[in-house]
């Protein structure tokens, strides 16, 4: 070969080298790309939801009017009517309003309201007989009208609110009576009705109790299945049938697992229906192949002169892979357990089918409580009309890659800092 | 020569992994608190053999050792014999250094521990002083031995996996190739290492360094394709041997 020949061989190599180079760049920006619409569509739509507007209003706590004095117990101050202080402060908004607009203007605050007086009042006694400036949560429509969710200038028949109430809302808004403020009830309520009260404080708990009992099932379980299949078992056809069963349950699709954890916890244990217990039971089952596989991966690659190291020192071959090969598997094990429940927290599907697609109104304390869960949150509130809950799915969105994100990244943060250790 | 007494010797030991026989007729004795080294081309069972003096090749499962064994007179080749008991009383070293995912303090204390040699904290203390001092590491590694073991150099961490070899006190100790792993200060330092420990333990060395063999060993024995082809003094094999094919592969003429 001539050096011409070879300059020729050469220079098809470095373009070659740059073709690929530049596939490789092209592909990871695409993949970058989507990933920023994404994000950037989930966060516009979803952020207001983290602020709620609220009306200052001028209340009397009329004694009167409430039918409770200084001395009323808390019990009948909470079955007591706070309707009627409300609507008056309402209506002074408007004197002039006609009979009929009166509705209107009540209207323009959530159903809460009334219970956010009571609860105000319960804390500040002493403001009984006296009038006072309370911010009170907007009703959805004109909360997403000040956020800018929805559009003022159409016709009246195609928008949840009117014009009298717009321009009431327009009034106290030239006049700072509306303001915004973090909005604590997302995170502490249960679902609603109503997307103004809508939280996802239910599906929240209800998330991390069904996670704690699949972790707590999945985890020991998978852990010392992968310790024995790794490590004890021994190699004939028997391991050899579990070993294929095993890669081959991580495939099955999760909704399988549901219509199992339907077949056998609901209809033949009759264990409750729609609660974490069931969810994280059903789980479990789905992620613990998906334990066993990275956790036996990890065992796998501690190199066997650690083994012989202390097996030549007499210990028993219990010893030698607790004492010795498990701390070097631990980082791997740790993080393909991450892995496995941030996997298990975005599973929709089957807790659809063991019934967590209830809607839930009370935040769940025990395991056995009905309750939501975050993805099945976003689901039910994708299908709804209202304008306030599309901000509340993407928020809910935000709030569960929050989640993953943190899961995710403790994974490598485990995995980085047990491998410096130990190399 | 006085104290020529004989640690361990085989008997027509003959070891098969699955079908192929590795091992054929291995009739050896080996010499206490004498230094014996194993030589031979890869792949002619030095490894297996010294594997079947502390029962290692028990952990390989088709891996079948036929034939006696005998240290101290004893059989340990036999079925229903603690393996543990033979381990404690022949330690180990392998090729690479294979420090435990523990502190220097702990690797050494390992062994006694597991074996329930110290009584408490003091006494355990003390086993890993001697033990580190024995290895030569001592002075190298008393200001951190909280420190992980894995942190050492190459020829630290095989002289820490020595000092965990002594740290229970065995009779012999079995060396895998190992300085194959090191340069040549390290292993010069293990030579050295090697020299002093025969005073107190029987040693089996295998080696791929013709040189090393001759100079830390006192009897040497030549493998060849699972055969011992040769065994004899060190000074005898290197001046003078028996065998054709042991004087080609000390010098260099193939291997
Ligand atoms: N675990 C094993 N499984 C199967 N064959 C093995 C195993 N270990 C060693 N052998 C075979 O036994 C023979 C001797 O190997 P070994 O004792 O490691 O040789 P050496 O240590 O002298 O290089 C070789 O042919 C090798 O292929
Ligand atoms: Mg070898």
């Amino acid at each position: 070969m001539n050096s011409k020949q070879k300059e020729i061989l050469m220079r098809k190599r470095y373009s070659a080298e740059k073709r690929f180079k530049f596939f490789g760049i092209f592909s990871i920006s695409l993949a970058i790309l989507f990933l920023c619409i994404l994000l950037f569509n989930i966060f516009t739509s979803g952020l207001s939801a983290f602020f709620k507007t609220k009306l200052i209003l001028k209340i009397n706590f009329d004694e009167k009017k409430l039918g409770i004095n200084m001395n009323t117990p808390d019990e009948a101050i909470k079955a007591s009517n706070f309707n009627e202080i409300l609507q008056d402060a309402l209506l002074n908004l408007d004197l002039l309003a006609p009979d009929l607009k009166k509705i209107e203007l009540i209207d323009i605050v959530s159903i809460d309201a009334t219970y956010e007086l009571k609860r105000f009042y319960l804390q500040n006694k002493d403001q009984l007989n006296k009038i006072v400036e309370i911010s009170l949560t907007l009703s959805d429509d004109l909360d997403q009208l000040y956020k800018g969710n929805f559009p003022r200038d159409i016709p009246e028949d195609r928008r949840r609110f009117s014009d009298f109430q717009l321009k009431v809302f327009d009034e106290q808004n030239s006049q700072n009576k509306i303001i915004t403020e973090f909005n604590f009830s997302f995170f502490k309520n249960a679902d609603s009705r109503e997307p103004e009260l809508a939280g996802i404080g239910a599906s929240l708990i209800g998330s991390l109790l069904t996670i704690l009992v699949c972790l707590i099932l999945s985890f020991p379980i998978g852990f010392l299945a992968a310790i024995y299949l790794e490590e004890f078992a021994p190699k004939n056809k028997i391991t050899e049938i579990i070993e294929i069963n095993v890669n081959n349950l991580a495939a099955v699709p999760s909704i399988v697992f549901g219509l199992l954890g339907l077949g056998v916890f609901l209809n033949y244990f009759y264990l409750p229906r729609s609660t974490p217990l069931v969810g994280g039971l059903v789980l479990a089952l789905m992620t613990l192949p998906r334990i066993i596989i990275p956790c036996r991966a990890a065992l796998k690659a501690v190199s066997p002169s650690i083994r012989e190291g202390a097996l030549a020192l007499g210990a028993s071959k219990v010893q030698a892979v607790m004492h010795n090969v498990v701390p070097l598997a631990l980082p791997g094990t740790l993080s393909g357990t991450i892995i496995g429940l941030s996997q298990a927290l975005g599973e929709t599907a089957p807790l659809i089918l063991i019934g967590m697609v209830a809607f839930i109104n009370v935040v769940p304390t025990y395991p056995i409580d009905p309750s939501a869960v975050l993805p099945v949150q976003v689901y039910l509130w994708s299908e709804s009309a209202e304008r306030g809950f599309v901000e509340k799915t993407s928020a809910t969105i935000i709030i569960l890659i929050f989640f993953l994100v943190l899961m995710n990244s403790s994974a490598i943060y485990l995995r980085n800092k047990f491998e410096k250790k130990w190399s | 020569m006085i104290n020529e007494k004989i640690k361990i010797s085989t008997k027509n030991l003959n070891v098969f992994y699955a079908s192929k026989q590795a091992l054929f007729d291995i009739n050896i004795n080996l010499k206490e608190n004498k230094v014996t080294a194993l030589i031979g081309p890869s792949g002619c069972g030095k490894s297996t053999f010294i594997r079947c003096l502390n029962r290692m090749n028990d952990v390989i499962d088709i891996c079948k050792v036929e034939g006696s064994i005998k240290i101290d007179g004893d059989e340990i080749n036999k079925k229903n014999l603690d393996v543990n008991l033979i381990r404690e009383k022949v330690g180990m070293v392998f090729q690479k250094p294979n420090p435990f995912p523990k502190s220097i303090y702990d690797n050494v204390a390992y062994g006694p521990r597991i074996h329930g040699l110290a009584e408490n904290r003091e006494s355990l203390d003390n086993i890993v002083e001697n033990s580190l001092k024995k290895a030569a590491l001592w002075d190298e590694v008393k200001d951190r031995l909280n420190q992980p073991g894995t942190g050492l150099s190459g020829g630290q961490q095989q002289r820490l996996c020595i000092a965990r070899t002594i740290s229970i006190n065995p009779e012999v100790i079995l060396m895998d190739e190992p300085c194959s792993a090191l340069d040549p200060i390290a292993t010069a330092k293990i030579e050295e290492l090697i020299d002093e420990l025969k005073e107190t333990y029987t040693i089996v060395i295998v080696t791929h360094s013709m040189s090393q063999a001759a100079r830390v060993s006192n009897d040497t024995g030549f493998f060849h394709l699972g055969k011992i082809l040769e065994f004899n003094s060190t000074e005898k094999i290197f001046k003078n041997p028996d065998n054709k094919l042991t004087q080609d592969y000390i010098t260099g003429r193939f291997g």
